[in-house]
């Protein structure tokens, strides 16, 4: 057996890199995200003030030190309805996706490995409700199911979610089933199952879980774009959209009702994009070959 | 090599057909072979041929339409669920493309050692210590690299880690499906030596699909031809390179290309391009381009005849085969 | 007319900025080329004969790629070469066979009209005139029925016929110099046949010289009348392919040569290896890149790279410091 010893083995220089480096913008994002999460979760033990106190003397007040980013037109302190405004738009944004990814992700898996009746059928059926354009529908169910509640909110925007989760799963899965090393574990005998979970899994999990951030800032968007049309929340718990809606018609007496809830909106979405994208390319394992 | 024992795998009449676009492509047209233990039969042809489309029948990972296939005993091409499972472990292939042959996220050890987890035959010092015998007899050294994920290894490497997998749990027959086309000509002669030292050392019997003429000499036994999703040839690989029994079989061993400028250039190239499988002609399906076709060929398909001890042709005007035993071979018409 | 090499390369060095650091992908090339002659690059995987074949023809990128040395095709120094320029020579001086005819072809494109494409912003022809000229093409490397083949789809033909149209859009122009780089890898044994006679055929009609760019010792060895030997970026043997075949004196190119299985050898004959891998090019060792791999090394061999020294037979050099001994019989390897 000569050449077994003889066989040098040397492991590409650089390989043990994983990828591009995630770098410090990334976790400054994370950090932001966190930071609005907890305000979320934590907004009623924190000192902000009661969002829905009305303080005659403060109407569209310009921030100062009592109203650090000013206050509304009925003397509601923007900070307050900022920070619990945004328990409405993460609620969404993640109630939404759990139900979207719940329902979609292991369908689109399954159809992917499974192909044949099962595949076309369901597919057929995702790409049709693909068709109907996700707002319009939303904005009609949201319209004719009343009294609006967040609980509703979820559950509508979730479900319309669910076909463009199954297409992007199912693509993401359609490419790595065909793969050798799947036939490999089938041939070994790995019960469909075990396929699954471990040869499956954990090679959509980069773009599934990329694609859930974009996918909550995606949902996070269409829940201002309701409240902008009155669809969302009902006045008077805060949600950013609403806000934005509210100071349309006072842009000139109150910017820092536009300011501030936008600012919140736009930093939350872009953080959630830039932490989205780069996990994609930080977890790619195209190889370098020399 | 005695007669009289019973092969290993016994193929009849395999038939795999593909239906697409409301057409159906006989990719795999009735192939019947005999691979006995301890042997290497190697199986050619050019693409569109069937040969891959074979061995993937053989393992059930494409859908037998017709035939049997028995290993020691059972058919295969009828099984299903968890017996077919079984029947895998019997079994096993090492795929062209070795990057793809590896999940990318899975460690080394964890890979070769999937096949145990599957049947949960073994539990901890056990099977670390198979994993390492593996990953040592196929010249990785476990201790290194056992931990390194499978995206960091070449081609080379990928292919050996892909043999220490398939030997997990002792397959008694291996089929090889172009597992060095992908690979440079110097690693290529690694994965070659260290086949048929495994094969030695394991009692393993193998089919070897490839379409380089040379290289399948180079492990085979016996060769099998294939031409349009039929066997042309099968016998011996040293008369049958060096007496081909069939005109295609003789065309492509005139167009291989021997790393030798003095290999004389054969005169006649094999002109046109094989036909449609979707529209194969009737009788023999090499009589378009064979220059000895006559009616007869048209119209009856010839079926595998004897020309010399396991030597077997499959057609009307097999031509002469010059033996050290003088067996005269009459070439009718 | 002219008697001047057709092709000087002098110290062509081609590097990479990668984010590993600078990789020299070519390190110091020089040859030149006759009129209507054939060269053979060969090497394997990371030899760098793709991107020497690239930088010949001007295609490397002006980013993140460094060209140093000179590569002068006709007269027209190609290394720093403006892309203007450039164009003017690519198609009428030179032209390039690449290895996947389905990625050189456009795929929406009638091959009629990507033939015509070359003639008509090249050559200024009018579209009655291109389509005559296209068709005469199509003729010339063999495709049948060329009228109706005019507006086919590459899709619509095989790989083989693909291969021809690629080499029909290529000499459109009439170039001097064919680079043609793994022109055959992929196709059928029976289709490469028929490719490399039809190269050999235009060379002749059309007074053209080729480069064969392969790792494929086969191809080069009946079809080419010089061979460069590449390893890591250098020429580490040049010669007539007679003189490199049978009497070479790197022993790089002895390893090359034997662990190449051929249809000659019996069944089950044991290849002879190259331990190791080729070298990581962003990390080149001291001395001779071959030296870690090299059963004949000395210490001479890890601490100074030779240069190339010319051999007993005319035009063959090498570069090694410790060559085979002078083969007088001429056996090969």
């Amino acid at each position: 057996m000569s050449n077994v010893r003889l066989a040098e083995i040397q492991i590409l220089e650089g390989s043990r890199k994983k990828g591009e480096p995630l770098g410090i913008l990334f976790w400054i994002c994370v950090g932001w995200i966190a930071l609005n999460v907890f305000v979320a979760i934590f907004a009623n033990v924190l000192p902000f003030q009661n969002p829905l106190n009305e303080d005659f003397t403060a109407l569209n007040a310009a921030p100062s030190l009592h109203h650090l980013f000013g206050a509304d037109d009925l003397g509601r302190d923007i900070l307050a309805r900022v920070a619990y405004g945004s328990r409405v738009s993460i609620s969404v944004g993640i109630g939404a996706m759990i139900i979207g990814f719940g329902v979609g992700a292991p369908l689109g898996m399954l159809a992917a490995y499974r192909r044949g009746r099962f595949d076309a059928i369901l597919t057929t059926v995702m790409y049709v409700m693909l068709a109907f354009p996700a707002i319009i529908a939303t904005i009609a169910v949201l319209s004719f199911w009343t009294p609006r509640s967040l609980t509703k909110i979820i559950i509508v925007i979730g479900v319309a979610s669910i076909p463009l989760v199954y297409r992007v799963i199912r693509t993401a899965t359609l490419s790595v089933a065909t793969k050798d090393y799947v036939v490999a574990a089938k041939v070994q005998g790995a019960t469909d199952r075990r396929i699954l979970m471990k040869e499956l899994l954990p090679n959509i999990a980069p773009i599934g879980i990329s694609f859930l951030l974009i996918g909550i800032a995606t949902v996070v968007t269409l829940e201002g774009a309701l409240a902008f049309l009155g669809l969302s929340v009902t006045p008077p718990t805060p949600s950013w959209g609403n806000m934005i809606n509210e100071a349309r018609t006072i842009l000139q007496t109150n910017p820092w009702l536009v300011i501030f809830p936008s600012l919140a909106l736009c930093l939350f979405l872009l953080c959630l994009n830039f932490i989205g994208d780069r996990i994609r390319t930080h977890f790619d394992v195209t190889e370098v070959k020399l | 090599m005695s007669d009289v024992r019973e092969p290993l795998l016994k193929v009849r009449d395999l038939e795999v057909t593909f239906h697409a676009h409301g057409h159906s492509v006989s990719a795999v047209a009735g192939v019947s072979f005999d691979i006995f233990e301890g042997e290497t039969l190697g199986l050619v042809g050019e693409s569109g041929c069937g040969k891959s489309t074979t061995g993937k029948a053989l393992m059930r990972i494409v859908e037998p339409s017709n035939g049997t296939i028995e290993l020691d005993g059972t058919n295969v091409a009828t099984l299903s669920g968890k017996v077919l499972r079984a029947a895998r472990t019997k079994m096993q292939m090492i795929f062209q493309d070795p990057i793809s042959s590896l999940n990318p996220r899975r460690r080394v050890k964890d890979i070769v050692a999937e096949p145990l987890d599957c049947w949960k035959k073994v539990q901890g010092d056990e099977r670390t210590s198979i994993v390492h015998d593996l990953l040592s007899k196929v010249g990785i050294d476990p201790v290194v690299y056992g931990d390194r994920y499978a995206r960091q290894f070449s081609g080379g490497q990928c292919q050996r880690i892909s043999i220490a997998r398939s030997l997990a749990m002792r397959p008694k027959l291996l089929i090889c499906d172009e597992m060095v086309s992908a690979l440079d000509v110097s690693v290529q002669a690694q994965i070659l030596n260290l086949l048929e030292d495994l094969k030695a050392e394991y009692g393993l019997t193998l089919l070897f699909i490839a379409h380089d003429l040379a290289v399948v000499k180079n492990v085979s036994d016996r060769v099998a031809v294939m031409y349009l999703g039929k066997i042309c040839e099968i016998g011996p690989a040293d008369t049958l390179y060096e007496s081909p029994a069939h005109p295609y079989t003789e065309f492509l061993l005139g167009a291989a290309l021997e790393a030798d400028p003095d290999s004389p250039m054969h005169s006649q190239t094999l002109e046109g391009e094989p036909p449609s499988p979707m529209n194969p002609p009737s009788g023999c399906r090499f009589r378009t381009r064979c220059p000895n076709a006559t009616q007869k060929c048209a119209d009856e398909e010839p079926l595998p005849q004897e020309v010399a001890p396991k030597h077997l042709v499959s057609c009307h005007y097999p031509l002469t085969i010059h033996h050290k035993t003088p067996t005269p071979t009459a070439v009718d018409g | 007319m002219s008697d001047e090499k057709l092709l000087v390369v002098k110290d062509l060095k081609t590097t990479f900025d990668t984010a590993n650091g600078l990789l020299p992908a070519v390190g110091g090339v020089s040859f030149d080329l006759d009129r209507n002659e054939t060269l053979g690059i060969v090497g394997e995987s990371g030899s760098g004969k793709t991107v020497l074949s690239r930088t010949i023809m001007g295609l490397q990128p002006r980013t993140k790629v460094s060209v140093t040395g000179s590569a002068v095709i006709d007269g027209f120094e190609v290394v720093g070469a403006s892309e203007n320029d450039k164009r003017k020579i690519w198609g009428t001086e030179v032209a390039m066979v690449f290895q996947d005819p389905m990625t050189s072809l456009n795929p929406v494109m009638r091959i009629g009209k990507q033939i015509d494409e070359a003639l008509r912003v090249r050559l200024g022809m009018d579209k009655a005139a291109a389509k005559a000229r296209a068709i005469e093409l199509l003729e010339l490397v063999g495709i049948p029925s060329p009228q109706e083949r005019y507006d086919a789809y590459p899709g619509m033909l095989s790989g083989g016929m693909r291969q021809r149209v690629v080499i029909a859009i290529a000499l459109a122009c009439s170039p001097k110099l064919l680079m043609a780089d793994e022109p055959t890898t992929g196709l059928d044994v029976t289709i490469q046949a028929q490719i490399l006679n039809l190269l050999d055929e235009l060379k002749d009609r059309l007074k053209m010289s080729v480069i064969l760019v392969t790792h494929d010792l086969g191809v080069v060895a009946t079809r080419t009348s010089r061979i460069v030997v590449m390893y890591a970026g250098r020429i580490v043997e040049t010669g007539n392919t007679r003189d490199v075949f049978y009497h070479h004196r790197m022993p790089y190119t002895k390893a090359l040569l034997e662990s190449s299985p051929k249809v000659s050898n019996h069944s089950h004959t044991r290849l002879v290896t190259i331990p190791g891998r080729p070298p990581n090019l962003l990390n080149l060792p001291d001395g001779c890149a071959f030296a870690p791999r090299c059963s004949y090394a000395t210490d001479q061999c890890h601490l100074v790279r030779p240069e190339l020294e010319p051999s007993s037979e005319p035009g063959h050099t090498f570069a090694c410091w410790n060559p085979l001994p002078v083969n007088e019989e001429g056996a090969l390897a």
